[in-house]
């Protein structure tokens, strides 16, 4: 296992709203750790997810393709995705690949928790 | 008083190699930005050291299949006005040339030692990265969720190029230096 590999922690800011602290690098080998977190949250019966970049130190193709894969559960769910500490460099890769239409960026995790419920 | 001549010159900055192990791509970006250090403004070396990994992580998983007794060369230069750097791996040799890369299938050439410019697309990369990604139709399910390492790569650097050489597989970056 890739020990750079994003740890994700899962807390609740709401009934039906759950953010997913990411910490580390967000690349392929994060896929057990990422969907063990939104497993679990769709469990508990999560509407809202908001992913908290915060903690992010690198994000290649491979993380971007597992945010992808994310989206789908998501949307197959009915389920809103937002996020938040997101770099102006990794902002511009959200931008880039159109990831910013389907997962609302927000400056805060408050700003986030909010869109995810519009 | 007449300005200075336009800076030509060109001078290597670092050469190295990482193993192809798979995480590898992030040794190289370190060590790339570690050598452009000040030449570069912090936008553009976060660009760059995003097709640099991209490029790595590329030679590593598809150019040389993980295999750890293998090696990814890099280069780093300053050209002028701008940094380039080059990523190279063994190419469709490793493989023996079987056509189990798309480059084997669309070149033999690359194999007798003769050099081919390339356009980058679909050749020397995986073949989910040979269109362009679209990411309603990746939530469509039309396409893979992956395949955007290429996309990235031409996106954050000002040109890119593929050349084969001695049955090498060269990925060439080219980024301004200096200003904003």
């Amino acid at each position: 296992m890739d020990e750079r590999a994003a740890r994700m922690g899962l807390r609740w800011v709401g009934d039906d709203a759950a953010v997913i602290d990411i910490n580390g690098d967000v690349t392929a080998a994060a896929e057990p750790a990422l969907t063990s977190a939104y497993e679990d949250a769709a469990k508990r019966g999560a509407r809202r997810l908001v992913l908290n970049f915060g903690g992010l130190e690198y994000m290649n193709s491979g993380g971007i393709g597992m945010l992808v894969t994310l989206l789908v559960h998501a949307s197959r769910n009915r389920q809103k995705l937002a996020a938040f500490g997101l770099s102006r460099h990794y902002r511009e890769i959200f931008e880039l690949t159109r990831l910013d239409e389907a997962i609302t960026i927000c400056d805060s995790e408050e700003s986030a928790v909010a869109a995810a419920a519009s | 008083m007449t300005a200075d001549p336009p800076d030509t010159a060109t001078r290597r900055l670092a050469s190295f190699a990482v193993a192809s192990v798979p995480g590898n791509e992030r040794e190289a970006l370190d060590l790339v930005a570690r050598s452009v250090a000040g030449q570069i403004p912090p936008a553009r070396l976060d660009r760059l050291k995003t097709a640099v990994a991209e490029a790595t992580a590329n030679a590593i998983e598809h150019g040389h299949r993980g295999r750890p007794d293998l090696a990814v060369d890099i280069e780093v230069y300053r050209e002028g006005e701008q940094v380039v750097v080059t990523i190279a791996d063994q190419g469709p040799a490793v493989h023996g040339g079987n056509g189990d890369r798309p480059d084997d299938r669309d070149r033999p050439e690359g194999r007798n030692g003769a050099e081919d410019r390339n356009r980058p697309e679909g050749r020397g990369w995986p073949e989910n990265q040979a269109e362009v990604p679209d990411l309603a139709r990746k939530l469509a399910g039309e396409q893979e969720p992956r395949g955007w390492g290429l996309f990235l790569i031409r996106h954050m650097v000002d040109a890119m190029d593929v050349v084969t050489r001695d049955g090498r597989h060269i990925v060439r970056l080219a980024m301004r230096a200096g200003g904003d």
